[in-house]
């Protein structure tokens, strides 16, 4: 305990953190923990630890991140962390995959949610200019209440499950990728304001746009259009608007990405002839009844339709193709190294055995061999009976285990018995 | 000795097969995440043809559109103001006794041809019809239903006069504009076809053919147009056009339609009933006869707008080709790699 003294603890952390790495060897649980704490009140750093024993636990869950390995040692140190894997190679994956994944899935998804809320609402509040600040609300209730429920709601969540920037094997290639989440790249308050600039101005886009596009009579009748003609038609710009704007953020599109942004978009649809069509018993202002099949039959609101959204899109087309040109992301530069790589779903494809050396090639055919539902819920793999007489019909070499050895030779008459049929 | 190599695996995302089965989860390309996938980037190539498309198809639209709404012949006539005699300091007090004749003369020029059908509008200014007190002032169901004419909630301050309802009740019926206009062409009476000036849904639907006017304009202040009480309400198309509330304080609104040719220099005449009081507020009236053509009014702003943004987008081709000409960026580049710029590492 000498070097946690708390006389010692800070000339201890000040020189681990000038090395490149610290070996703390022969250390108590109690140590370990001690150890992480150290690091991470002291030092203010983001903290991950990895264990697979009982002995682990404590210093798992003193980290920010606690990661533990299912297998030989039993399950305590899963049961205490907050990711458990099987291997510990797949730490790997782990961070610079999904790790970098999530991290950029979630950044986006926060600020297209922010994004999309502030347009919808600047344009009421530009409506207030023009009705005596008298607090007249622009749209119909029902569509400020359902267009977070379903009219947009979708396929902000598609993106936060499907968002790729570059593929996994590229995410491993380039693990300096990583740093843009440890430098908090898409979150920054930069990007904050970019957005906020780009919701401020569709917003103006969409309210004064289709306001003074709805003056005067339309179509040879002549006829007028009221208040909630103009509020539909608006709405109706604003939900494609912001439906399409999401697929010119994401990095990969799914069919997924487009039945749901399509789905959206025909959904406002689908409840707007509806809603049109009815008049409730209730006692209620009917002031949405018939508009929009009086808009549609009218040819401005097909050009508003093309109209609005393209120009509201157009800063952000223009922002973007700029940033990629002259600013690009570094995983941008790696989208367009290996844009025209094969998919990787489509290909059968070796692993990559420049970076595994014989024995862990070796292990790693063997993690690849068919396994059973283990009934020892401690023992994800290792089995040795059934693995290594698989290992046998591969072709594949196993090494007996030392303590499987001893295990055989101090068990009484008990004849390894295949369980399973092999797959050739 | 030697071992072969297990062959033939595909690239997993996921942490090994083993997992899954053991998870009895089913291993399919949504759950791996493995979809295929369109994974676009925003090549130079990409971001030309954009601008090069949109200019390439707005341009059309907008020539179109600039030049239905130039066909357009509108005449605009400000009157309220030239309408009060010039004797008058008070207008507000004229407008509002009622003894004393408010009819009116105007001359109008036509400018150029206008083909039938004229729309007559009435254009109002500064009259804000979208005030939330006086948007929410009416009761739907009270218009349609003739068994619901007690129904007088939210018609604040409009609601009952002598503890009776008074149907249409709210504030937006109470203040119906009520001028009228006739009009003389080269000394023959024009008449004005005041039927289907409202959206038909409105008259069919939202205004019953058995709701009668009752207990209207009976207090000691008249905001508007008083209501035959015989025309059921279906049929008042003046109160069904106006209770459709206009977006913005300046607004106009259908009063009629004359089926006559007028040609350039003509002269029409208006005698007008100056009733309406927006003295008061200092709003403004005007009349306005204008055609009509496949896109409506005058209205060039579908026009401009659809031209500037094409003649934009067409500078903006231009632009980025120059801009990728001046500065190259290989696509792909590996200088680029911010990890490879700053050598010095972060």
């Amino acid at each position: 305990m000498y070097a946690l003294d708390p006389a010692l603890r800070v000339n201890l952390l000040g020189l681990s953190l000038i090395c490149h790495s610290v070996v703390c060897c022969r250390v108590s649980p109690l140590q370990k923990a001690q150890v992480t704490s150290l690091v991470r009140k002291g030092a203010r750093k983001i903290t991950l630890s990895i264990g697979d024993g009982a002995n682990d636990v404590s210093m798992i869950q003193a980290a920010h991140v606690g990661i533990g390995i299912s297998g030989q040692e039993g399950m305590q140190a899963v049961m205490a962390s907050d990711f458990a894997i099987a291997q510990f190679r797949y730490l790997t994956d782990l961070l610079l995959v999904h790790g970098r994944w999530s991290y950029l899935r979630l950044c986006k998804v926060i600020t297209y949610f922010f994004y999309k809320n502030l347009t919808f609402t600047l344009t009421q509040f530009w409506f207030t200019f023009q009705t005596g600040f008298s607090g007249q609300r622009f749209y119909d209730d029902w569509f400020q209440s359902l267009y977070n429920v379903i009219f947009t709601a979708l396929p902000v969540i598609m993106v936060g499950l499907f968002d790729k920037d570059v593929s996994a094997s590229l995410s491993k290639k380039y693990p300096q990728l990583y740093q843009e989440g440890i430098r908090n790249t898409f979150f920054k308050w930069k990007v904050i304001a970019v957005w906020g600039f780009f919701a401020f101005y569709q917003s103006i886009v969409f309210y004064y746009f289709t306001a003074a596009a709805s003056q005067h009579g339309h179509g040879s009748s002549g006829k007028i259009l009221g208040q909630w003609d103009v509020s539909t038609m608006a709405f109706t710009c604003v939900v494609v608007t912001v439906n399409l704007r999401l697929l010119m953020s994401c990095n990969s599109i799914t069919r997924w990405h487009y039945f749901s942004v399509a789905g959206s978009i025909a959904a406002w649809f689908l409840f707007i002839f509806i809603y049109s069509a009815i008049m409730t018993s209730f006692d209620r202002q009917e002031n949405v009844y018939f508009v929009i099949y009086v808009l549609m039959s009218t040819f401005f609101f097909y050009l508003t339709l093309i109209l609005v959204p393209v120009i509201a899109l157009f800063g952000d087309f223009l922002y973007l193709s700029l940033q990629r040109w002259l600013f690009p992301y570094d995983y941008q530069v790696v989208q367009e190294m290996h844009k025209d790589d094969p998919h990787e779903y489509s290909m059968i494809r070796l692993p990559e055995r420049s970076h595994l050396s014989p024995e862990e090639a070796r292990s790693y055919a063997i993690s690849m061999l068919p396994r059973e539902n283990s009934k020892h819920t401690g023992f994800a793999f290792d089995s040795p009976g059934y693995e290594s007489f698989f290992a046998s019909q591969q072709g594949v070499c196993v090494p007996h285990k030392p303590w499987d050895v001893a295990r055989r030779a101090s068990m009484k008459q008990q004849r390894q018995q295949p369980q399973r049929t092999g797959r050739s | 000795h030697s071992c072969p190599m297990v062959l033939r695996i595909a690239e997993l995302t996921s942490f090994g097969a083993g997992a899954s089965a053991s998870t009895h989860q089913p291993n399919s390309k949504f759950t791996q995440q493995e979809l295929p996938a369109c994974k676009p980037i925003l090549t130079p190539k990409w971001v030309i043809s954009v601008f090069l498309l949109v200019g390439v198809i707005f341009v059309p639209i907008g020539v179109a559109s600039l030049l239905a709404s130039n066909k357009v012949v509108e005449i605009v006539d400000r009157y309220d103001d030239a309408c009060v005699p010039s004797n008058v300091t008070n207008k507000l007090a004229y407008i509002q006794n009622s003894t004393i004749s408010k009819t009116c003369r105007r001359t109008l020029k036509v400018p150029k041809d206008m083909k039938q059908p004229i729309f007559v509008y009435y254009q109002l200014n500064n009259f804000y019809q979208n005030h939330r007190r006086y948007v929410k002032s009416r009761n739907d169901q009270q218009l349609r239903d003739a068994s619901k004419a007690n129904e007088t909630t939210l018609c604040d301050p409009e609601k009952t006069r002598d503890g009776m309802a008074i149907v249409p009740c709210g504030l937006i019926a109470w203040s119906t504009f009520n001028d009228t206009y006739t009009f003389q062409h080269n000394t023959n009476n024009l008449s004005i076809d005041k039927t289907d000036i409202s959206w038909k849904s409105d008259r069919d639907h939202k205004f019953g053919s058995d709701v009668f006017p009752k207990n209207f304009q009976k207090g000691p202040l008249i905001g508007g147009k008083t209501l035959n009480e015989s025309i059921p309400l279906s049929e008042q198309e003046d109160l069904i056009v106006w209770m459709r509330t206009a977006a913005l304080p300046t607004f106009r609104k259908l009063y009629g339609r004359i089926y006559v040719d007028l040609k350039e220099n003509d002269t029409i005449t208006v005698t007008l009933d100056n009733n309406y009081n927006t003295y008061s507020f200092d709003g403004k009236k005007s009349l306005v006869l204008s055609t009509s053509t496949w896109l409506g009014g005058k209205n060039d702003f579908l026009g401009l707008a659809y031209l500037t943004v094409g003649g934009l987008c067409f500078f903006l081709a231009f632009a980025f080709t120059l801009l990728y000409l001046i500065k190259p960026r290989k696509l792909g580049d590996n200088n680029y790699l911010s990890w490879n710029r700053n050598s010095a590492g972060h």
